[in-house]
């Protein structure tokens, strides 16, 4: 038999469904990102699950950026020593790299932080 | 059946609720953690610090942030600074008075320049000025000319070769031109840690380019630091940290140029006036940065097979090297604090080494 309490029950979980979905899956979904920062102020935030290319406009010039297959590079950049591309594909949470003479700099967040930070 | 039947009929949903609003709670609590990039130092500086104060977090990070800018515009090895004034003094022969926290940075250098017997040499400025790292962006290019590196070579600058007066600093060698890379960003994450505890901060990381020292803990658990590999994205090991520790890494992977296919890193062997070619990183551990800063270049510069007394000359206990051949010499000691992300590949090796 279904009594009040059960209807109330069953009325508090739907109404709680929604707050239920943005805490646990869109946190998920923003978590496995990468901020895209110019000057150190975040100027983008990207998903790491779609792929493309990015144009960020620097200081000296645009960057391209490249997003594939959950990870995230610096194509070129106008610098002249390109340590910025060196750094190559960036995957785990807290890696990041930077064109400094261009001020742009990614930073990898996840869902799921395996590392708070990372050594290189 | 007939137990449960007993039970109030409104105890289900009460439950029901009750763990829902647990559940909601939890996810709605966010963590007390700051991060904040800053660019200074010549480099991306990383900033973490877990702390319920929000504000005093924010005044922490602005204050470090001062105190790097100010440390980078006085130790500039190519940008007009106090550095190329002293070094244009030291060239001259004259006597330049310092305060003295420079004074104590120099002698710090000049002391482990001395036990890691001068693998890490500061004064070596004019050969790395030579090979082109005396610039944001080495252009790829021709290496210098072996007559032009063998000249530096013998005029043999060494920190050993500076006095340190009661009247101020000068050089008996004039060819000791001062290059704190290597050092500087070691130091100058050092001041970042003091300057947080300073504002009550217990619980934080400053990562400086990839090198960082760690203090506290996230919350109920340890920092978890990514040790990245030498060779392809992601990461060749972690480790957590304990208390106050730092995790400085030497690569050959991070300055560098490329000419006529073959690649020239930025981490010169003072003994040959070449990068050195044996090693792709080391990684050390240490409770000062500054310390594991200069010894990860000297260790890298030694390379494999002379590593382990420079460490024992410098007290370093925990040490990794990869070499070009990704074996793996690792202190039994630091095995203990690391974890491999992957299992070593077939021509990997690890050896366990006791110093």
């Amino acid at each position: 038999m279904i009594t009040r309490a059960d209807i109330f029950a069953i009325a508090f979980a739907i109404l709680l469904l929604p707050s239920l979905y943005i805490n646990l899956w869109g946190e998920a979904a923003a978590g496995d990102s990468a901020a895209i920062l110019i000057g150190g102020e975040e100027y983008l935030r990207v998903s790491l699950t779609e792929d493309q290319t990015i144009t960020i406009p620097g200081k000296l010039g645009d960057s391209i950026i490249e997003i594939h297959n959950n990870s995230i590079r610096f194509v070129s950049s106008p610098c002249r020593g390109k340590q910025c591309v060196h750094s190559g594909w960036l995957k785990e949470g807290g890696e990041f790299a930077a064109c400094l003479p261009n001020r742009i700099s990614v930073a990898v967040s996840r869902a799921d932080m395996r590392y708070d930070t990372i050594n290189f | 059946m007939t137990s449960v039947n007993r039970l109030p009929h409104y105890l289900p949903a009460t439950l029901f609720i009750s763990l829902t609003a647990l559940l909601l709670a939890a996810c709605s609590q966010p963590e007390p953690l700051h991060r904040t990039q800053l660019l200074t130092l010549g480099t991306l500086v990383n900033i973490s610090i877990w702390d319920e104060n929000e504000e005093r977090a924010e005044n922490a990070v602005h204050r470090v942030e001062h105190s790097l800018t100010e440390i980078h515009r006085r130790w500039h090895a190519w940008q007009e600074s106090d550095l190329t004034q002293l070094n244009r003094d030291l060239s001259n022969g004259k006597t330049t008075v310092l305060p003295d926290d420079a004074t104590a940075l120099l002698k710090k250098a000049a002391d482990l320049a001395l036990r890691s017997e001068h693998l890490f040499n500061p004064a070596i400025g004019q050969l790395i000025n030579l090979w082109g790292f005396h610039s944001d962006e080495r252009l790829d290019g021709p290496p210098p000319s072996s007559a032009d590196i063998q000249a530096l070579i013998k005029t043999k600058p060494l920190m050993t070769d500076l006095n340190f007066n009661v009247d101020g600093i000068n050089s008996s060698n004039p060819a000791v031109q001062l290059d704190l890379g290597g050092f500087a960003k070691g130091y100058a994450v050092d001041l970042a840690i003091a300057e947080l505890r300073a504002d009550g901060i217990e619980n934080a990381i400053v990562n400086a380019g990839g090198d960082l020292r760690a203090i506290g803990r996230h919350g109920d658990r340890a920092w978890r630091i990514g040790i990245r590999h030498p060779q392809q994205a992601g990461i060749i090991a972690s480790l957590e940290t304990v208390g106050d520790e730092s995790v400085f890494t030497s690569g050959n992977y991070e300055r560098f140029f490329t000419y006529e296919d073959k690649r020239y890193h930025h981490i010169i062997d003072p003994r040959s006036g070449y990068p050195a070619d044996q090693t792709l990183s080391v990684t050390v551990l240490h409770d000062n940065a500054a310390t594991a800063d200069a010894a990860a270049t000297a260790l890298f510069v030694a390379g494999p097979q002379h590593w382990q007394a420079i460490a024992r000359q410098m007290g370093i206990k925990h040490v990794m090297l990869i070499d070009n051949d990704m074996k793996i010499q690792i202190t039994r000691t630091m095995a203990e604090r690391v974890h491999f992300e992957k299992e070593p590949e077939k021509k990997q090796t690890v050896t366990l080494i006791d110093l």
